[in-house]
């Protein structure tokens, strides 16, 4: 095995090499990962050579991030079948939206098959982005370098490092004002509209103090597929003050409540293995169960979005089936992610009590938009929530 | 295009470069991209009699004595940030005029303040030294830095010798930890 330090390089002796990034993870901070793709100038062709949570696959699929939850991300690379132009990969971290330095972040580290680790010395660093290391060729070979430099700004100095553009100010509705608002009529030309970038470094968060936003409409009012994630960290955070609180594991459920124009109704869960369709009404499918949270990505909910014109609502829910409801403690995170859109995320910040079912968004059809917006309230179970969102659908109990 | 150098290897002057009396030892990197303390470079040269060591300290040239007595060896200056295209350091070495009882030429690199910055070769990018023909402008030789030598602060690049009545070049690619101080001592000069 080989240990780098900063600076250090290793021989990368497999052609398809998987990479795996962990790090101490804090709920109160998000940590991303990405994988940079960069040609002889250091820099990226385009947008479609940055592998995030956004866009997993890249590169023709020779670069994909298989894996990523609280404390760990899995890459997977096909050096030898990479394009020709392409002269390094680089593996970056960020702390989402600046919240802290990667002196809070205790461990982190780089390890790729066929035995070389990287230990990222964190200590005292000011930077909350950072290049943890980078694959290059070399005379012919692939090489792996730990670099563990970076920037004290974030995400943005490091995209524009990459020559990557990003959305001028992130943490804006991407819904596009016409030109003309607000400007005079007798204007001369308007101000030009910002280069759209098809990559969106943002990650709209709606909390309580935005609790609303709507998705950029598509021509046709077509929004293509749109995937609702429901990821958690299984380990819940020992209760007692020096961890002697006993730790359980918690299985989260995601499912929805929908209502279609024409006036049918109907619950999407694995409960009842109700899962929905994709093709078919209500257009709305659930991708499986999850049964731990921590070794893949959680649970998926797939939305037509080509069909969206047919649905009225959709109520979004979590659901304990087992396990104590701790719902702060389970780090519990929806995302959004509709295609050429930044993803919007909802996160579970709240004690639920003893109640088991948390509403965690609701997506309404307005005028033919997608409005999502976050709820964050709790009840006894889909019943209760069915009521307490005037439903109205007649229920029974059921197992999965 | 010229030969990018193994560690160990040696090569001519005299059958690479025939014409060459005057060599320029370019220095070059890029500036620091990412945040943090700047990398800065030096070149040194230090002027190595039969017993391997200097004669006196006027052998020693660097950002703080650019020039040796006999003039055979000039440090054009100091750059501290390798801002610029092309060569951030130059030194120039008059072949001709090198005292006979000099028998190399050393050439190192250094990080300056390497150590408690936790700077080393490897961070720094595009970080090389190369041998150019001063009258004709030509690369004879170029050596890429972040290689050989990744997590060291000190190294020595290469060294002239005489060999025979004829200039060579030795690719030394030796990586020390200390910096120029670490350097200076091993060729007999305390600091």
């Amino acid at each position: 095995m080989t240990t780098l330090t900063p600076g250090a390089n290793a021989p990368v002796d497999n052609a398809t090499v998987s990479v795996t990034v962990t790090y101490t993870p804090d709920s109160g901070q998000d940590i991303d990962l990405s994988a940079f793709l960069l040609g002889s100038s250091g820099k990226v062709r385009g947008d479609e050579d940055m592998c995030f949570y956004g866009q997993k696959t890249i590169g023709d699929g020779m670069v994909q991030m298989t894996e990523v939850s609280a404390g760990r991300a899995v890459f997977s690379l096909d050096l030898a079948r990479l394009d020709a132009a392409v002269e390094k990969v680089a593996l970056t971290a960020t702390i989402y939206e600046n919240r802290s330095t990667f002196a809070s972040v205790s461990q982190l580290s780089v390890s790729v098959t066929g035995g070389i680790e990287a230990a990222i010395p964190t200590a005292g660093m000011q930077e909350s982005a950072l290049i943890l290391g980078e694959f290059y060729r070399r005379q012919g070979t692939w090489k792996f370098r730990c670099v563990a430099q970076g920037f004290a700004g974030g995400l943005e100095p490091l995209a524009k490092h990459f020559g990557v553009e990003v959305a001028s100010a992130p943490a804006s509705s991407p819904k596009p004002q016409p030109a003309s608002a607000g400007s005079p009529a007798a204007a001369p030309a308007p101000a030009p509209a910002p280069t759209p970038s098809s990559v969106n470094l943002s990650k709209i968060t709606l909390d309580k103090s935005r609790s609303s936003i709507s998705l950029e409409k598509k021509a046709g009012g077509q929004y293509g597929k749109i995937r609702i994630n429901l990821n958690w960290n299984q380990q819940q955070k020992s209760g007692g003050f020096l961890g002697f609180g006993k730790k359980s594991s918690v299985d989260l459920d995601l499912g929805c409540l929908f209502e279609m124009q024409d006036g049918r109704k109907g619950v999407v869960q694995a409960l009842g293995r109700g899962f929905g369709s994709y093709d078919q009404s209500p257009f709305i499918q659930l991708m499986g169960d999850d049964r731990t949270g921590s070794v893949s990505d959680g649970e998926w909910l797939h939305i037509n979005g080509d069909r969206w014109s047919e649905i009225k609502r959709i109520a979004v829910f979590a659901f304990i089936y087992d396990g104590a409801p701790n719902w702060s403690a389970t780090d519990g995170v929806v995302t959004l992610f509709a295609p050429n859109q930044a993803p919007v995320e909802v996160r579970v910040s709240e004690e639920g009590g003893q109640l088991g079912c948390c509403c965690i968004a609701l997506l309404e059809n307005i005028s033919g938009e997608v409005n999502v917006t976050r709820r964050v309230d709790f009840h006894r179970d889909q019943e209760k929530l069915d009521q307490a969102y005037h439903w109205g659908m007649s229920w029974r109990a059921g197992s999965k | 295009m010229a030969l990018s150098l193994q560690k160990g290897g040696n090569l001519s002057l005299s059958k690479t470069d025939p014409g060459m009396t005057k060599a320029l030892i370019g220095l070059g990197w890029d500036p620091r991209a990412t945040d943090g303390a700047e990398f800065d470079l030096d070149a040194s040269a230090f002027l190595i009699a039969s017993n391997g060591k200097v004669r006196s300290e006027a052998d020693f040239i660097f950002y703080n004595q650019l020039k040796s007595p006999d003039g055979s060896v000039e440090h054009t200056g100091d750059n501290r940030t390798g801002e610029g295209d092309g060569d951030d350091e130059i030194l120039k070495v008059d072949l001709s005029r090198v005292p006979a009882d000099i028998d190399k030429i050393a050439f190192s690199v250094t990080i300056h303040e390497g150590q408690t910055r936790n700077q080393n070769f490897g961070q720094v990018a595009n970080a090389y030294i190369r041998i150019v023909n001063e009258v004709s402008g030509s690369e004879v030789v170029r050596y890429d830095l972040a290689e050989d030598a990744s997590v060291e602060t000190a190294m020595i690049f290469g060294e002239l010798y005489r060999n025979n009545g004829e200039w060579k070049f030795r690719a030394v690619g030796q990586g020390y930890s200390g910096g120029l101080k670490a350097m200076a001592n091993q060729f007999g000069i305390s600091i």
